[in-house]
């Protein structure tokens, strides 16, 4: 035991502390408190200046004023002066104090840099120390500037004690991870690397937390650390429980080192060294084997080093995701956990088993367990196991266990936690929806949802019930039936009413055939509830009673009746009265004819993507949807319905039958064609921005005219990417548009919204991460093509980009902003490059950014005199250009604004530059006969014809 | 990385908090309120690990103190069980059967030695010995600098 310790130097502070204690009441602790605030200010304003001690027992009371909870709002100086002591344990409480007081930004930084750069240079081993935990703790921008350059100096110098080293890698990555880029990278870099060889433990255990971070960002810098990690892992793997003496804990050889080791292997993909990767499937092996091994010790701590390990391992096997064997042997022993009898053990089981479960050749394996699984949810006493299982069982179901999942989770909902409720709800629904393959269950589970767990049911979810209803005609009559049946409970939930109302009212006439449920009887059933619902609901049973006229012409009376009644039409709800009013009025005075138009049936939605996942996301934060999604949308994507197609015909709506529910489409991921007339969805769905927009702008390449496409787009280096074969196909979709889906792939979904005034344009991309990880070193970059390239000294465009956040959380979407300024006209768009890493493999594409010509074009009034006039003026046939090509889209439209002459279309407008105005004048001629068009135009200068007609020919 | 440390007792009484991020101090508060209240609301026999916002909660009681801790998404739960469990031994080879008390009269030292095993979040040492030494070295460093400069080097 140290000699001086315990407080014992400061007496004064031991008996401020057991005053403190022994206060009865919390008055009387703030009384005392105050007390001593007043002492201890009069002693720092007094005249006599202050010993080092007195100084550092105030310093300290103050300390533990803070930390009880109260503010202090002085002594930050006096700690300051402590820095500059040479009594080390001085320097130690006013570091102390600096680092639990003081904020990042305070202006005794400065002070502070001071006393740290002394301490920094005095080579003293412990102050170094010091100083580099004061620089951690704070890690601010100021400090960053200052030791930034310093600290990797001290941590690759050959003459630095360990304990700085240590202290020093850990420091760095701090600064690192505050301000990136104060940290250069330079000839450091290597040595760092290598430190991972070092003799000492405990520099390898510090330094790797830094490497790895490194790697995250830079992974070709740093990739030489791959080999070395493996042969350290193999090292400590197979060392006998004793070789490592104090790094040993309880008989597991380094267990932090060993997780960290494993950890850096997660940021690249499996070695592509054959010798390397035996060595490390070797390490995997032996990690799993060790699994079965007897125990060493019966401590906790001994199998929970062990175990944590073993999960780290696991967690690079599911990362690899290419070894099978390995991978059902992880699957296997996490199937063991499930049933141990530690909690924690089988909460882990069933967190890593979540992921799993989203590999190809695992999750087979996983469903095997699925029993297990159901009784966990049944009875674990842990409500946070429970929720485990919930995850684990929505990540494992598919189409072979859908019901018997869906059904466990229903029967769960019962006695569920009320805390994880509304998630569950969300889950049955979108599983439900996803894999029904007949409606009538589908319209089941949700509305035993709403019997269960109706104070949980979301808008999204009844409104979905209700699209999907009326979307399908199969499924009309069986929801109109049972709903009916469940609005025969004496207490049903309201959204049961809603859900009710909405069906009966536009297919209650599929049942009225049975005379258990003629038309009375049903607006009885309905009309029985009415008084006890709120006012929308009520607004809704109106409307369910104007459609029940139409549908029921036998009803209405009885409903004119309700109608006039004065708690209707006089109700002091303005909604409902003028509901009441106007359909009173309108049964009364339309013909049967006028009605049955005005109430014809719903058209069909626009099918489109269920808000309910995107809901469910948003309550759980990113990542917390499986990545199943993620792979069910990769391998279904295919046969899914292309919202945009899909007109008001119901044949098609009969063709959906056949591939029903396209799983992408509730994946909320995908943008979907026309503006959907679904109810309003739950606001920040990763596509809602794109609401707007037009069809997804395919994924697969495209065949171009292929002068682009000798690059694959998969080709990953650091050097931008050649732009993508598609990208003028993308390109042209914008011509005449300025917001949508620019491209969207598995990983990444870029969308365009754009503004343009003169010759000014402002463009917002918006990048959303359609995956569950997050994407690290994000960065985008506008560069110019070729003809730009080549007229460097006179740019056409002006093209500014705010950077972009480098780190796009999963699910989560950022935006950038680009001004645009056009100097003069120009025939290529700029390039969009972006980069980003995905799970540790660089994403590199590279898109044209829809920046065209005409987007300067401002249209010009004018009589059609003038307009030929001036199209005489500008014959000269280099101020032509023309096209005669086939109509590709029918045709009915009319792109441009223009005047109609006649079977000719013209426009008139000026391209808005800086340098200069270009006057274009455009005549399109439609053969009707032979389905094309000859489009011609004239404008002051010869490019701007000719790169206008080719853009506009793509239009048409 | 770890988040944050906090030590607080079946009461709801914070002991020690370090935060290896900076926040403003409402939002410390705030936190530590959050933490108290499901921390002690858990039954025995629970696990100890909870899911908290986009964080890992991992906690532990010693006797009368709980220490909890709470980490990023990818860090592994049963390691940082083990470093409070670490963290623990290292209080316990100090103070010599540490008690709640010699962390409250002495909690300048809780957070000496916390600082020689965790810097910026992440495990700077976990040899028991060396960091014991380092606090030892510490304690005995009460000599002026002159002192110490003028003494032979070791």
């Amino acid at each position: 035991m140290p000699a001086v310790s315990k407080g014992d130097g400061m007496r004064g502070l031991a008996v401020f502390i057991s005053d403190i204690r022994n206060c009865k009441s919390k008055e009387a602790e703030i009384k005392r408190i105050n007390k001593e605030l007043a002492n201890i200010r009069s002693k720092f304003k007094g005249d006599k200046a202050l010993d080092g001690y007195s100084k550092k027992k105030y310093v300290c009371k103050l300390l533990f004023i803070f930390l009880l909870g109260h503010d202090i709002d002085f002594g930050h100086m006096e700690a300051v002066n402590l820095l500059s002591s040479n009594k080390y344990t001085e320097k130690q409480i006013g570091y102390l104090f600096i680092s639990v007081l003081v904020n990042s930004n305070s202006e005794l930084i400065r002070l502070i840099n001071n006393g740290i750069k002394n301490d920094l240079s005095s080579r003293n081993p412990t102050f170094m120390c010091l100083a580099l935990h004061c620089i951690a703790n704070v890690g601010s921008r100021e400090m960053a500037e200052a030791f930034a350059g310093e600290i990797p100096r001290i941590l690759v110098a050959g003459d630095t004690m360990d304990s700085v080293k240590q202290s020093a890698a850990l420091c760095l990555l701090r600064l690192y991870k505050t301000s990136p880029d104060l940290v250069l990278m330079g000839e450091w870099t290597s040595r760092v690397v290598h430190l991972l060889n070092d003799q000492h433990m405990g520099v390898v255990t510090a330094a790797i937390s830094l490497i790895t971070c490194l790697s995250q960002k830079n992974p070709d810098e740093f990739k030489t650390c791959v080999s070395l990690a493996v042969s350290r892992l193999s090292r400590i793997v197979s060392s006998a429980s004793t070789d490592l003496q104090d790094y040993t804990y309880y008989f597991v050889p380094a267990p932090w080192l060993s997780c960290k080791l494993l950890r850096l292997l997660q940021c690249y993909p499996p070695p592509e060294d054959g010798a390397v990767k035996g060595r490390l499937v070797e390490c995997l092996e032996t990690i799993l084997n060790k699994a079965q091994e007897p125990p060493k010790s019966k401590k906790v701590q001994h199998s929970n080093a062990k175990n944590a390990i073993l999960f780290e391992a696991i967690a690079l096997i599911i990362h690899y995701d290419s070894e099978p064997n390995l991978l059902v042997r992880a699957c296997n022993q996490l199937g063991q956990f499930l049933q141990h009898r530690e909690t924690n053990l089988r909460y882990l089981a069933l967190e890593s088993m979540c992921t799993l479960a989203s590999s190809e050749f695992s999750h087979e394996a996983v469903k095997t367990h699925i029993e297990t699984v159901i009784n966990a949810l049944k009875t674990e006493r842990d409500v946070s196991v429970r929720q485990r299982a919930a995850d684990l069982l929505y990540a494992m179901c598919d189409r072979s266990n859908a019901k018997q999942i869906v059904a466990e989770m229903l029967s769960y909902l019962e006695t569920a936690d009320y805390s994880i409720r509304e998630e569950m709800v969300l889950k049955v629904a979108i599983l439900a929806e996803k894999y029904a393959v007949d409606y009538s269950w589908y319209v089941d589970t949700i509305l035993n949802l709403i019997r269960i767990a109706g104070d949980y049911v979301s808008e999204e979810v009844w409104y979905r019930v209700i699209q999907i209803v009326i979307n399908r005609d199969d499924v009309q009559g069986y929801a109109a039936k049972t709903v009916f049946e469940a609005l025969q409970a004496p207490a049903c939930h309201e959204n049961m009413v809603k859900v009710g109302g909405y069906i009966l009212g536009e297919f209650g006439n599929l049942i009225a055939g049975d005379p258990r449920s003629s038309p009375l009887v049903q607006f009885n059933l309905l009309h029985s509830k009415f008084h006890l619902c709120s006012v929308p609901t009520r607004a809704l049973l109106l409307s369910a009673y104007i459609k029940f006229i139409n549908l029921f012409p036998e009803t209405k009376s009885t409903i004119q009746e309700v109608l006039r009644s004065d708690s209707q039409i006089r109700n002091s709800d303005v909604e409902l009265q003028q509901r009441a009013v106007e359909y009173l009025k309108l049964s009364s005075i339309a013909s049967t004819d006028v009605l049955a138009t005005v109430l014809e049936e719903m058209p069909p939605f626009p099918e489109r993507e269920s808000s309910i996942l995107a809901k469910l996301k948003k309550k759980k934060g990113p990542g917390a949807v499986s990545s199943t999604e993620q792979e069910d949308g990769k391998r279904e994507g295919g046969e899914l319905n292309g919202g945009g197609e899909r007109g008001a015909d119901s044949t098609i709506a009969a063709s959906n039958a056949s591939t029903p529910s396209p799983s992408a489409d509730l994946l909320g991921l995908r943008s979907s064609g026309p503006v959907s007339a679904a109810p309003p969805s739950a606001g920040s769905l990763l596509v809602d921005v794109f609401s707007e927009a037009g069809p997804a702008a395919p994924a697969a390449a495209v065949n171009d005219d292929g002068f682009l496409s000798s690059a694959p787009p998969s080709v990953v280096s650091e050097d931008p990417a050649p732009p993508m074969p598609q990208s003028d196909e993308l390109l042209h979709k914008f011509v005449c548009k300025s917001n949508g889906v620019l491209f969207e792939n598995q990983l990444l979904q870029i969308g365009v919204k754009s503004e343009y005034r003169q010759n000014l344009g402002r463009m917002y991309l918006f990048y959303g991460n359609k995956t569950s990880v997050q994407f690290v070193s994000f960065s985008t970059s506008v560069t110019y093509t070729g003809e730009l390239q080549s007229h460097i000294h006179e740019l056409s465009l002006n093209v500014q980009t705010k950077p972009v956040e480098p780190l796009v959380e999963g699910g989560a979407q950022v935006q950038q902003v680009i001004n645009i300024e056009c100097l003069t006209d120009f025939s290529d768009a700029p390039l969009l490059n972006i980069k980003f890493r995905y799970g540790g493999a660089l994403q590199n594409l590279t898109l044209k950014l829809p920046v065209t010509v005409n987007k300067f074009f401002q249209p010009t009034e004018m009589v059609s005199h003038d307009f030929f006039q001036r199209w005489k003026q500008l014959s000269q046939p280099q101020q032509e250009a023309q096209k005669i090509f086939k109509a590709s889209h029918g045709m009915d439209k009319e792109v441009l604004k223009g005047k109609r002459i006649m079977e000719n279309f013209v426009c008139a407008g000026v391209i808005q530059t800086k340098a200069q105005q270009v006057g274009c004048l455009l005549r399109l001629e439609p053969n009707a006969q032979a389905q094309m068009y000859r489009l011609t135009l004239r404008s002051s200068k010869d490019t701007v014809s000719k790169r206008l007609c080719d853009l506009l020919a793509e239009q048409f | 990385m770890m988040r944050f440390l906090l030590l607080f007792s079946r009461q709801g009484k914070l002991r020690l908090q370090k935060w290896f991020t900076p926040l403003p101090e409402r939002e410390r508060k705030k936190i530590v309120r959050d933490m108290t209240t499901l921390v002690l609301a858990r039954k025995p026999r629970t696990c100890n690990f909870l899911h908290w916002k986009d964080l890992k909660i991992v906690y532990k009681r010693y006797a009368s103190l709980y220490f909890c801790c709470a980490l990023e998404e990818q860090e592994n739960e049963l390691l940082a069980l083990e470093i409070l469990h670490r963290y623990v031994e290292l209080l316990d080879k100090y103070f010599g059967n540490v008690c709640e008390l010699d962390i409250i009269f002495n909690f300048e030292k809780a957070y000496f030695i916390l600082d020689e095993f965790l810097m910026g979040g992440e495990v700077q040492e976990t040899s028991k010995q060396s960091i014991a030494n380092s606090i030892e070295a510490s304690d005995m460093l009460q000599e002026t600098m002159e002192e110490y400069m003028s003494k032979p080097a070791f």
